[in-house]
């Protein structure tokens, strides 16, 4: 079977794992990627630990990029985006778009979109100051500080007083996102513990509503970081942030197991633990293969239950977190699950079909 | 010396008067429903009124709409000027709401709403999209229809806003500032109340030179004011909560009706005489 | 092929509501941009939509933004467009601002005779009696659509269109569109008691504050400016009725805070050079309180001092403190007096918008600004600024003691009404006042 090509778009851990599997069954892969190099965003941002293993995202991404480099059955569009896909045949005429504006067509068998996620802007939560006040960071940011091992406070010192807000942009209507992020409470419990471990004198507070260290995690993080760590977990969403003396931050909330009681503390180090959209890369994606969006924006499978990762639109399958907020693992588990339905789809022609979301759909406000 | 004859037979802990504390009660109780429960903890020449009260802002049409839902997560109180100063909270409110606990709702009606300030923060940031400040101003509402006693003693100072809000549709007036009421303005309200006939005069619109209006409303404009009042059931509640009130404002709407009529048919006939008008019909 | 256009057409939608304005821009640039996604309840989509959807069943009439009524495309929370029409208003007074605080009023319709901007200011209005509302709760859905839609049909019956003073009335009028527009059982009892003033519905298409106008007007009226503001440390205070009632029918700028606080009337003391300076309270309320401010006015005091006031000066070295709304200007005006006692002697001058503005642009601080109704230093900001207040004065106190001895008559900003105005609202009223060029008039 020479000659089977199937795109991917997206080289994060659900693009790369798809392409993996799909060259190990003997198939070509056009590889699209909108940055200059492999891994996606934990590459971009340079995640440090992951959970619950706790163990470095290079060694979980690293071999992932490495075999898909060697491989030799894989052409890349780096720095590339795709512009729009066309029927021809029996697959897609897809036009590249490089930096310089150039435009390449490819013709495929099949395309798996892999575009991923972005991590919410804290900006859009304009009442935290993020930006604006001194040491409020991002989860995001703070996986480079750790990776790179500079935490430290604008006074370039370490924190010793460290906050940690869960659901930053996620649960918030104000910011029109309803949906919960999944990870975020579990990368914020594994950062805690990694600040705790470097700096083993700081005080580290997690304001909560919910923990959601959900399966297996719940006693390698949540747990743990009790048992091990000491880090202080206090019910409440903050509120607002004030700037205090010496680049401080002043955290407002209420202590919701005081009724009306008032939390108004001073830490040097604030982490907003920013969650999970679809992103404008994976929108702009959606736009050029002509995918559908679900009620929460990201992109809509044909059925979310039984066929989680075949898009509406025959011929393009999806994988990772384009889909919904997901671990790095879940991504590429949905890699393999997308090469193998690519695989049957293109050597057999099989195309589920679903009844789901096909009713007369009531918008509820 | 602190070892009085009460201190010394005081216990450290002091059992609680609500039954809803204590399991034991169960033991005189047996299990019922929370509702029910809930109601004993009010007197019981409340409870009937209590109830009526909570069904009556349940049945309101923006109730369901302003009440979403809860995540406890206490953005609403820590944003919350009011909460800064007084034992208010609206995550309070909004968990007796989702809880359906009569009880505690008739006793925050009754005290605890009237310290929100309605500045409506906590609408804004509600990630529910909770209408919490509405919310509170359903439950003012409902409190001035029922003409509860809170409602009746928050209304006594601001007789003379609502009087002249429903008589001349027009919240305020100049001279209300008098320098015995508000000690804490300063030497400024004490100059502005002594030269307020001329500051009004000076001021370089017409319509603002009285002292006993912030500005001079039409005849026509003050009789549809008080159409609306009357006609969207107002003056009913108003007449429950202060009847004297009910009825001078009655009586002011019949003659300015009356002298609205006069004039507008008279001046559709052609045959009104400017003139013959007072400069205000204030002065008629 | 229809399924795929529609399809297509879906995404398209998706796509603009993600960043509506962003049709032809670069993606790379699309990345960057930081885009809003407020949602109330309803969504103001929704309610727009509903409106027009009214409007075409007869149900409402809407009083539309003409061309002669100059819209300008401003921006709101979720980037999408708020129209602001800046010629041709229909003045909604403060009852507040007209009865303690008269040259706030004073001042917007000197500064429209400055840039010969077309307005009416009528005895057939009154007041939204959401002041009284908020504090007492003794009013009722239908009497709130009542008084509201009264006065839309004046500004509608002589087709000019309704310029919101208060922030109060702004926020307020806001909800009460959308509770007009949302619930028909609202509009059946309104319609009877409309019908009896020989009314109907009728719903602007836009509520617009004044200090929306403002900003808008601020780049041309500053051109008119007599005084230099660069030296000033301007703190400002955004009143919460008007951006926390129906967040995203606010106009923001990027250009101002980078679009994370609302641009009046943070941009227009920019605009006029001042700079503006940040604390750490600045969403904060002021302590008015509605019914606080006179019942209550420990807390109001307190307030205004401790979580306003002192945060302006000591964090922001404010010289002045800005504001655009009636109760805020009035409490953070009038409480710093009272904490002399307790050795917090501050004194910040507090001015609205709309006077910070006149008194750059040269209005007279006594007979436009009004400053001697305000408690705070105001003449010592205006003396740090180069305006001769001295002079000021001297003609000021000569003028009321003529006044008081009957030796002039009042100056007056616009011809002063006639007396049949006072008793009837005749329809034909504008053609007296403005001839006929005001002619294009609804005659409904």
């Amino acid at each position: 079977m020479a000659g089977e090509r199937v795109m991917v778009i997206g080289s994060g851990p659900a693009g790369l794992s798809a392409t993996k599997e799909l060259t190990n069954m003997g198939f070509n892969v056009i590889l699209v990627e909108r940055e200059s190099y492999l891994g996606g965003t934990p590459k971009k941002l340079k995640y440090s630990l992951l959970f619950p293993e706790l163990r470095p995202a290079t060694e979980v991404i690293d071999p992932l990029v490495k075999s898909v480099q060697e491989s030799k059955n894989v052409k890349f569009y780096m720095e590339s985006i795709v512009e729009g896909a066309k029927e021809e045949g029996n697959g897609f005429v897809v036009n590249i778009k490089d930096k310089t504006g150039k435009v390449t067509s490819e013709k495929v068998n099949a395309i798996i979109a892999a575009s991923g996620f972005e991590h919410f802007d804290s900006r859009r939560k304009y009442e935290y100051g993020y930006g604006i006040v001194p040491n409020i960071y991002q989860i995001s940011d703070i996986e480079r500080m750790l990776s790179e091992n500079k935490l430290v406070t604008t006074k370039g010192t370490p924190p010793k007083r460290v906050a940690i807000l869960l659901c930053v942009g996620s649960r918030d209507a104000t910011v029109g996102n309803t949906y919960c992020s999944r990870v975020c409470c579990a990368v914020s419990v594994k950062q805690a513990m990694e600040i705790k471990e470097r700096i083993p004198d700081a005080v580290v507070h997690i304001y909560y509503m919910d923990i959601r260290t959900y399966g297996l995690m719940e006693d390698k993080l949540y747990w743990k970081s009790q048992l091990e760590y000491r880090v202080g977990y206090i019910r409440g969403r903050i509120s607002e942030f004030m700037r205090g003396p010496n680049d401080t931050v002043i955290i407002k909330g209420e202590d919701t197991m005081n009724l009306n009681r008032a939390l108004v503390v001073p830490y040097d180090m604030v982490i907003l633990a920013n969650g999970m959209e679809v992103g404008l890369g994976s929108k702009q994606v959606a736009k050029a293969l002509g995918l559908q969006f679900e009620e929460h924006g990201f992109i809509r499978p044909s059925d979310p239950d039984r066929l989680p990762v075949q898009s509406t639109r025959k011929g393009i399958f999806l994988a990772g977190a384009l889909t919904g907020p997901k671990t790095i693992s879940d991504s590429i588990t949905e890699g393999y699950a997308a090469a193998m339905k690519a695989y049957e789809y293109v050597t057999k022609g099989i195309w589920d079909e679903s009844s789901f979301g096909k009713a007369v759909e009531v918008v509820k406000h | 010396m602190f070892m009085g004859k009460k201190m010394a037979t005081r216990s450290v802990l002091e059992l609680p008067d609500d039954p809803r504390f204590m399991d034991m009660a169960y033991e005189e109780q047996g299990a019922v429903s929370e509702e029910e429960r809930n109601l004993s903890s009010l007197k019981p020449e409340d409870r009937e009124t209590a109830v009526k009260f909570w069904q009556a802002v349940k049945s309101d049409f923006r109730f369901d709409e302003y009440l979403r839902g809860c995540l406890n997560c206490g953005v609403c109180t820590s944003g919350c000027p009011a909460a800064k100063f007084y034992d208010f909270g609206p995550r309070e409110m909004i968990q007796y709401m989702m809880r359906d606990e009569a009880d505690k709702i008739w006793e925050f009606v009754n005290k605890k709403v009237w310290a929100c300030v309605q500045c409506y923060t906590c609408s804004m940031r509600c990630p529910f999209n909770n209408e919490i400040a509405g919310l509170i101003m359903v439950l003012r509402e409902y409190s001035v229809q029922f003409a509860l006693e809170s409602a009746k003693e928050i209304l006594a100072p601001y007789r003379r806003v609502l009087y002249t809000v429903m008589t001349m549709g027009n919240q305020v007036t100049p001279d209300m500032i008098q320098p015995e009421a508000f000690p804490d303005w300063g030497p400024q309200a004490v100059e502005e109340s002594k030269n307020m006939d001329v500051y009004r005069k000076s001021i370089p619109v017409d319509l603002m030179q009285r002292t006993d209006i912030g500005w001079h409303p039409s005849l026509q404009t003050a009789v549809e004011m008080m159409t609306i009042m009357f006609e969207s059931g107002v003056m009913d509640s108003i007449k429950k909560v202060d009847p004297d009130l009910y009825d001078m404002i009655e009586d002011i709407y019949q003659d300015r009706k009356s002298q609205l009529e006069e004039i507008k048919e008279k001046w559709e006939k052609h045959e009104l005489n400017e003139n013959e008008l007072p400069d205000s019909w204030l002065d008629l | 092929m229809s399924t795929e256009q529609e399809v297509n057409k879906k995404i398209e939608e998706g796509v603009k509501e993600a960043f509506p304005m962003a049709d032809n821009v670069d993606w790379n640039e699309v990345y960057q941009r930081i885009i809003y996604r407020y949602s109330t309840p309803h969504g103001l989509q929704h309610v727009k939509e509903e409106l027009y959807k009214l409007e075409d069943e007869g149900e409402i009439i809407v009083h539309h933004i003409k061309p002669y009524n100059n819209p300008v495309k401003m921006q709101s929370l979720n980037g999408t467009p708020k129209v602001i029409p800046t010629n041709k208003l229909w003045q909604h007074k403060s009852c507040g601002q007209c009865g303690h605080i008269p040259g706030y009023p004073t001042s917007v319709f000197w500064m429209m005779n400055k840039m010969e901007i077309d307005y009416m200011d009528e005895p057939h209005q009154t007041s939204c009696t959401g002041w009284n509302y908020h504090a007492s709760g003794a009013s009722n859905p239908v009497a709130l659509a009542g008084v509201y839609v009264r006065n839309m049909w004046r500004a509608y019956e002589i087709d000019y269109y309704p310029l919101i003073h208060c922030g109060t009335s702004f926020g307020h009028y806001k909800e009460i569109r959308n509770m007009i527009v949302l619930h028909k059982e609202i509009r059946d009892k309104l319609r009877p008691i409309m019908r009896k003033m020989d009314m109907d519905i009728v719903v602007p298409e836009e509520v617009v504050h004044y200090s929306e106008w403002l900003y808008t007007m601020s780049k041309k009226a500053v051109q008119q400016k007599k005084y230099d503001l660069s030296k000033v440390n301007a703190a400002v205070h955004t009143p919460c009725h008007v951006y926390k009632l129906v967040p995203e029918d606010t106009i923001y700028d990027p250009d101002v805070f980078q679009g994370r606080r609302p641009a009046a009337p943070s941009g227009t003391v920019q605009n006029f050079g001042a700079k503006l300076v940040d604390y750490s309270t600045w969403w904060d309320c002021c302590g008015f309180g509605f019914r606080h401010i006179l019942t209550e006015r420990e807390f109001s005091r307190s307030f205004a001092l401790f979580k306003k006031v002192i945060p302006a000066v000591e964090e922001g070295h404010a010289d002045v403190f800005v504001t655009s709304d009636t109760g805020c200007v009035t409490t953070l005006d009038k409480s710093q007096w009272a904490g002399k006692a307790q050795g917090f002697n501050y004194n910040l001058p507090v001015l609205a918008d709309a006077q910070f503005a006149a008194i750059a642009m040269g209005a007279d601080p006594y007979t436009i600004a009004q400053i001697h109704w305000h408690a705070t230093d105001v003449e010592g900001f205006l003396r740090k600024i180069g305006v001769p207040v001295d002079d000021y004065k001297e003609k000021f106190i000569q003028y009321l003691a003529d006044i008081r001895e009957g030796k002039t008559e009042p100056q007056y900003l616009y011809t002063p009404h006639r007396k049949i105005d006072f008793y009837l609202s005749v329809p034909e009223r504008v053609k007296w006042y403005k001839g006929d060029k005001g002619a294009n008039q609804k005659t409904s």
